[in-house]
């Protein structure tokens, strides 16, 4: 199997021919999949709250933002600028210490999700073998910091949006590990580039859709609770609870909860688009059609064309999924706690559950499609 | 054992009618974003005021009597007429005459019983002010006729929708010219002028 373009290979090599030491070479690699990751992520959050303000707004039949800039997509960096300016107020009876670490709690574990997320064979900062895991296991620390804001404000309406969040978050947690479960055992291995591996090789036939249709739904609902998207926007539900626990927040460290957030919802895409939409993959296998051509798998112009779909495909099937969050958005009303919590624990857990099930008796069943 | 199935199938039939509603609910939302937007960009864009709309009031000074009949039908007696009685020619003498439109509640009645028609609604309703005492208009600033938001060449006038022609649901949609008050079927601009 050729693996493509390597970066850090050929990154680290050069160094070494320049005279440098392998451990130094290697130091001088490292951050920078670092800061463009950070990059990426922070850009990603300006485009999403662009097209989340743009298509809410055609979806109402209004214009949206349209003067900051061409067709408005300054508008989120003026806000941001705003924020970054607003004067930082720490409630007089706050507890200060934990109401500055709050946000930092839940922006921070979102952003080191980002070190699984791959977006070609060798464009991920580490190819760990617990990467999904890990993006499960980070994702729970967020409810901590949400608590911890809710409560250190020292306002009902916080306590109740942190006490919420928490609820929430450890609820869906559940099923949707339940559901990448599912994914996993399917692909034999907890790495996010074995996962796509698995899918690759058939275009849009291979990819976990098909396999995993009930898993999909599960994980999209249970991801967008995560994140605290409508209809699950409970711990922020404005007409209840003003703002839930960011109520007290003005300044950055509010932009620290916006941005974590919407960072989160554009993992939850990517996430989504690495478990069931094949992640790098184009939906015409590029191998397949290279090969029919006649052009080497060792060409680098071929290479250099596969890791730009391959960049161009996770982001477009992940703006897909945001697009869709936020038609739902529009489209469905609030559940209430008490309908958040049985959704959760009456329906999606036990479907959750018998899928997995399913999917181990379809793998025993039929190995040859079902990853045996 | 049937009735745990019955209940089973009972269950999944209510997810299934459930994702139904909601598929539904999405198609509508996604309908709406190819639809044009309603929004009219107010201060570049602004809707030509209907006929009988209720704006600030207009005043003639030479036409008033004096006879206070606002004031009577004013629901808080707000018209301020200020009068002396002339002797030489036996008549009322109208020295000023004053409405306050931050209290006015623009119904009308003024207008509507006023005896010689001294007292108009025009198209006006952009009352913004500083200060609250700037919008209680004597009879220089009520005399004053308001610009028209088809005259204005800062403006792109919008019919509202009942003044459009039938069929057409956008005021962006209509050919050049033709953004002026009034119904749509009076064509030509001499009808249109003596409606003004």
């Amino acid at each position: 199997m050729n693996q493509g373009i390597d970066l850090q290979e050929t990154f680290i090599q050069s160094l070494l021919d320049l005279g440098l030491s392998p451990g130094l070479a290697k130091a001088i690699w490292m951050p920078l999949p670092m800061f463009s990751m950070i990059i990426v992520a922070t850009v990603g959050v300006l485009v999403v709250v662009w097209l989340e303000r743009k298509i809410s707004a055609a979806a109402q039949q209004r214009i949206g933002p349209e003067f900051a800039g061409p067709l408005g997509v300054l508008q989120p960096v003026a806000d941001g600028m705003k924020l970054v300016f607003k004067e930082d107020i720490i409630p007089a009876k706050a507890d200060a210490l934990l109401f500055t670490i709050g946000p930092i709690i839940v922006v921070l574990p979102v952003f080191i999700s980002y070190l699984v997320v791959p977006f070609g064979q060798n464009l991920v900062i580490t190819n760990v073998n617990v990467g999904i895991f890990l993006w499960i296991a980070l994702s729970s620390i967020a409810p901590i910091g949400l608590l911890m804001s809710g409560y250190a404000s020292n306002n009902k309406y916080s306590l109740l949006g942190g006490l919420r969040a928490a609820a929430q978050s450890i609820s869906y947690e559940i099923p949707l590990a339940l559901s990448v479960l599912a994914v996993v055992m399917m692909s034999n291995s907890l790495s996010t580039i074995d996962i796509v591996e698995q899918q690759s090789g058939y275009g849009i036939l291979g990819w976990n859709i098909w396999r995993q249709p009930v898993g999909l739904i599960i994980f999209w609902i249970a991801a967008l609770a995560e994140c605290e998207r409508l209809p699950f926007d409970l711990p922020e539900a404005e007409e209840e609870l003003v703002a839930g626990y960011q109520t007290e927040y003005s300044g950055m460290k509010f932009g620290l909860f916006y941005v974590g957030s919407y960072v989160n919802l554009v993992l939850s895409a990517l996430v989504f688009a690495v478990l069931y939409l094949g992640g790098w993959e184009s939906p015409i296998p590029l191998e397949r059609v290279a090969g029919l051509i006649g052009v080497s798998e060792t060409n680098s112009w071929l290479q250099i064309i596969q890791a730009a779909v391959g960049i161009t495909m996770t982001v477009l099937k992940a703006y897909f999924l945001i697009f869709l969050a936020i038609l739902l958005r529009w489209t469905v009303p609030r559940v209430r706690i008490d309908q958040l919590l049985d959704l959760g624990w009456k329906f999606l857990l036990p479907v959750s559950l018998v899928n997995l099930l399913l999917t181990a008796a379809l793998k025993l069943a039929f190995p040859f499609a079902f990853g045996g | 054992m049937f009735n745990i199935l019955k209940q089973v199938s009972d269950y999944a039939k209510g997810s299934i009618q459930a994702a139904k509603y909601i598929g539904q609910g999405l198609s509508v939302t996604f309908d709406h974003m190819r639809r044009r937007p309603v929004t009219v960009q107010y201060p570049y864009e602004k809707l030509i005021p209907s006929e009988r709309f209720r704006g600030r009031i207009h005043f003639e000074f030479d036409k008033c009597i004096s006879c206070e009949v606002c004031v009577r039908v004013c629901p808080i007696n707000l018209p301020v007429v200020d009068w002396t009685f002339n002797k030489a020619i036996k008549k009322k003498e109208l020295k000023h005459y004053s409405i306050d439109f931050g209290v006015c509640i623009f119904c009308g009645n003024c207008v509507e019983y006023c005896p010689t028609n001294c007292l108009s609604m025009t198209e006006e309703y952009e009352l913004s002010t500083y200060d609250r005492h700037e919008l209680n208009y004597d009879n220089v600033a009520l005399g004053r006729l308001p610009y028209k938001v088809t005259q204005d060449p800062m403006v792109t006038p919008l019919r509202e929708l009942v003044y459009l022609p039938k069929g057409v649901i956008s005021p962006h949609d209509l050919p050049e010219g033709s953004q002026r008050p009034g119904l749509p079927n009076q064509k030509t601009e001499s009808v249109t002028t003596t409606n003004e």
